[in-house]
């Protein structure tokens, strides 16, 4: 059974994924002319990048047996605190330290809540989601704040070496995660961790502390991307990010990451990132009314779960 | 005795898994109203023969007739349908349900009323009353089963067992967690089931309950019927001998001649509650040192204790080598030169999705590290060499451990901690469902490592296993030390320790 060993080799997931996005970049640049185009690819990663990096550091900490519900709302957070710091004075390097020391001492209060209270993380995460939510709103009334400072801006709209500056950042961080995750002791450590957590600890793996990093991390995350969010859009909204929460979780999955820990990479989740763009970027050029876009995303995360599901058990993996 | 039909007859059950066959034209018969032994060393076949006969495992050859009718059943549901009942080790209850509620649970009373039809409680009352009665015992029938103690809860599960028209009751070590008191209130139940012509196969270590409760004894060793024995008539000489046959030299390598080296570890007055209570013993250099006891003896502890996987241990006092160990965290444990492979392989030993290299370097990552990355031509020739020395059967390098058979994951969680500075090993039931020529391989394994300065403490529940393979043992029962061997203990020795005492 040669098509059996094929699809049961460890990139097989990933490589129908490759597949399914080939398909849809035809279709879409048979349908409309200017998808194919640079400047039009390029927005598309620069559209991404902040959801993106979100994506990035969930996948470690899924696979290590967490889960991060909190970060886009650091993001929408992150953004909101710069914003208002920026406002009353503070300078805008100060500010954003502030707000990436926050998005990570939020990430080091999930991972407590998770790892050493051993709170569900699903349940935990949500709790935090909720507060920092509800907290950007208190802060801002519901209000935007403009942000506009050149330098700021930048890090949103500006571009290094004709390529966007949040793709650029993004590739970066895929490309040391990619190699932290296959190469290094740590990433070691995270694939232990999710796999079989308590034997793992029998032979002297760190895995509460690894999880507590990875959670850290995760909060970094949010705290970045919201800086680029409020960067692009030259203001900072409360509820700019949060709606883009179930995306990042989609993304995810989608690109092979298992929920239930041990296994994934970030390769997949890339693929998957760019897949969504892409598919949100095709039917905006299409006309598509955007509330179909929710519907069309959804339908594709269920039916690539719905195939992998199929595959794994044809293959009996 | 009577000229009816058996209760039970098995006839020539053969069973494999891969190509490994783990029974071979086995016969078991079980008249009603009769209590039988099912006796065996671990791995002789018993789990699996039972397991045919609930429908959890087909066999691949071989009858099976109730009451002189061919039963047809390859599912658990119908052979409990077919009236056979099998009770686990563990007793498995609906803890927030009522103890009438559990008694019933498969077939509730049920009323009509305006809602709809309900629970008719009254019903569920009198049935559950009827049915405890027959046990001859009294339990709270409105009381939710996590109040309930141990023997109780397995009360109520034999309750529910004759709920569902049990003819054919399977216990498997009913006993492991009693007190005396409580198994000689389980035999007065065993009495009046079989005065209810319920037939009864009793899967036991106990030899002395076995004498004292069983009516026959049927003895399997390496898949084939062993011996059968009427208890009146038969010595317990007998029937060990039948158990642990003699053909078992070859599986276990020759023992350390020389005398061994310094003390590796010294163990002082070890106590955790209600497990273990003032455990004391030294393991030397290049030696293995057994320690064999049945479920609840507290061998299910005592080497988590001193690797540290269960944290400080109060009053204990543990040296290794030249200083003294604190037991803190496993990562402290191994630090200091201490290896631990778990009794539960699946749970406590794989890293399922990790490569089959990626298992094996694990415990010591740090050694294969050079510029912040695992160095994969290190780790590959490490892990290679291993595959090569313990026999390893896995496709490549990178195959994920869940993949493998049993054998070939417990070689790799062994090959773990085979490094040159290791001081201690502890290995807990190291060849629990591993087969033969896997074990061989390991002991093989663990002999050369002795012979280079290793110390192993073995603790298993397997008598031949310590006794084959351990150049001293000791005994523990109920959390002490019952006994000592400083050389060539036998199998007998070591069962007859435990139960010895009890009576």
């Amino acid at each position: 059974m040669n098509i059996a060993a094929l699809l049961n080799r460890p990139g097989a997931g990933v490589a129908l994924l490759l597949v399914f996005y080939l398909l849809i970049a035809v279709l879409f640049s048979v349908l409309s002319p200017w998808f194919l185009s640079f400047d039009n690819m390029m927005s598309i990663g620069a559209n991404m990048a902040f959801i993106g990096l979100m994506c990035a550091l969930q996948t470690p900490l899924i696979i290590a047996g967490g889960l991060d519900l909190s970060v886009a709302a650091v993001a929408g957070l992150a953004g909101v605190v710069v914003a208002l710091l920026h406002a009353s004075g503070v300078g805008m390097v100060a500010a954003c330290l502030i707000a990436l020391a926050l998005g990570g001492g939020i990430g080091l209060l999930n991972g407590l809540l998770a790892v050493r209270l051993g709170l569900n993380p699903l349940i935990a995460t949500m709790g935090t989601m909720s507060v920092i939510g509800g907290l950007a709103l208190v802060l801002t009334g519901g209000l935007t704040k403009p942000l506009m400072e050149p330098g700021f801006n930048w890090i949103g709209s500006g571009q290094l070496l004709r390529l966007p500056v949040p793709l650029v950042l993004m590739l970066v961080v895929y490309i040391a995660l990619g190699w932290v995750l296959a190469r290094t002791r740590f990433g070691r450590f995270v694939y232990a961790a999710g796999s079989n957590p308590e034997a793992s600890r029998l032979v002297g793996v760190p895995v509460a502390r690894t999880l507590l990093i990875l959670y850290v991390l995760s909060g970094l995350s949010g705290a970045v991307s919201g800086l680029i969010l409020a960067a692009m859009l030259y203001a900072a909204a409360p509820d700019a990010a949060g709606q883009h929460l179930l995306t990042v979780i989609a993304a995810v999955i989608l690109g092979g990451t298992s929920l239930f820990g041990g296994r994934g990479t970030v390769w997949g989740t890339l693929l998957a990132v760019l897949l969504l763009g892409t598919l949100n970027n095709g039917l905006t050029l299409m006309d598509v009314s955007s509330f179909w876009q929710d519907v069309t995303r959804g339908a594709v995360l269920l039916l690539a779960v719905g195939l992998d599901q199929v595959r794994t058990r044809a293959v009996g993996a | 005795m009577s000229h009816t039909a058996p209760l039970l007859q098995m006839t020539g059950v053969c069973k494999s898994f891969g190509n490994s066959q783990v029974l071979r034209d086995v016969n078991l018969r079980l008249d009603a109203g009769e209590v039988l032994a099912l006796l065996g060393a671990n791995g002789a076949g018993k789990s699996t023969l039972v397991k045919i006969l609930c429908g959890v495992y087909n066999r691949d050859a071989g009858g099976v007739r109730l009451a002189d009718q061919p039963a047809r059943y390859d599912r658990p549901e119908e052979a409990i349908a077919h009236g056979v009942r099998f009770l686990p080790q563990e007793v498995s209850v609906l803890p927030d349900l009522t103890v009438a509620e559990n008694i019933l649970i498969a077939d509730l009373p049920l009323k009509r009323s305006w809602l709809g039809r309900e629970v008719d409680r009254p019903a569920l009352r009198a049935k559950a009353r009827a049915l405890l009665d027959r046990l001859g015992c009294d339990l709270a029938l409105d009381a939710p089963v996590h109040q309930l103690s141990a023997p109780h809860k397995r009360l109520v599960e034999i309750a529910r067992a004759l709920a569902g028209q049990a003819r054919i009751i399977v216990m498997d070590e009913p006993t492991a967690a009693l007190a005396d008191r409580e198994v000689q209130a389980l035999f007065a139940v065993i009495e009046r089931l079989k005065a209810q012509q319920i037939g009864i196969i009793y899967i036991s270590h106990y030899l002395d309950e076995v004498f004292e409760i069983a009516d026959r004894i049927t003895v399997l060793r390496d898949g084939l019927n062993a011996g059968d024995f009427a208890t009146a008539r038969a010595s317990r000489r007998d029937v060990l001998d039948a158990m642990l046959g003699t053909a078992v030299d070859e599986l276990y390598p020759p023992k350390n001649a020389a005398s061994t080296g310094e003390v590796a570890l010294a163990v002082e007055n070890l106590s955790w509650p209600g497990a273990l209570d003032g455990v004391s013993f030294s393991l030397h250099r290049g030696e293995i040192l057994g320690v064999f006891g049945l479920l609840g003896s507290g061998i299910d502890l005592l080497g988590r204790a001193i690797y540290g996987a269960v944290g400080p241990l109060p009053g204990a006092r543990i040296v290794l080598g030249d200083r003294s160990y604190i037991p803190a965290n496993p990562r402290r444990g191994r630090d200091a030169g201490i290896g631990f492979v778990a009794a539960e392989r699946q749970r406590e030993g794989i890293v399922p999705d990790l490569g089959v290299s990626a298992n094996i370097t694990l415990p010591f990552i740090d050694r294969f590290v050079r510029l912040f990355s695992v160095s994969k031509p290190r780790e590959a020739s490490h892990a290679q060499s291993w595959i090569d020395r313990l026999g390893i059967r896995a496709a490549e390098l990178d195959q994920p451990l869940r993949l493998l058979s049993g054998g070939n994951q417990q070689k790799a969680c062994l090959a773990r901690w085979l490094v040159e500075d290791l001081a201690v090993l502890i290995l807990e039931e190291p060849t629990r469902g591993v087969d033969l020529g896997a074990r061989h391989a390991l002991y093989l394994a663990l002999r050369q490592w002795t012979q280079q300065g290793l110390a192993v403490l073995l603790i298993s529940s397997d008598a031949e296993e310590v006794a084959g393979v351990c150049d001293r043992c000791i005994v523990l029962d109920r959390g002490r030390v019952s006994s000592r061997f400083s050389a060539g203990a036998t199998p007998a020795d070591l069962l007859h320790t435990p139960t010895a005492k009890v009576s």
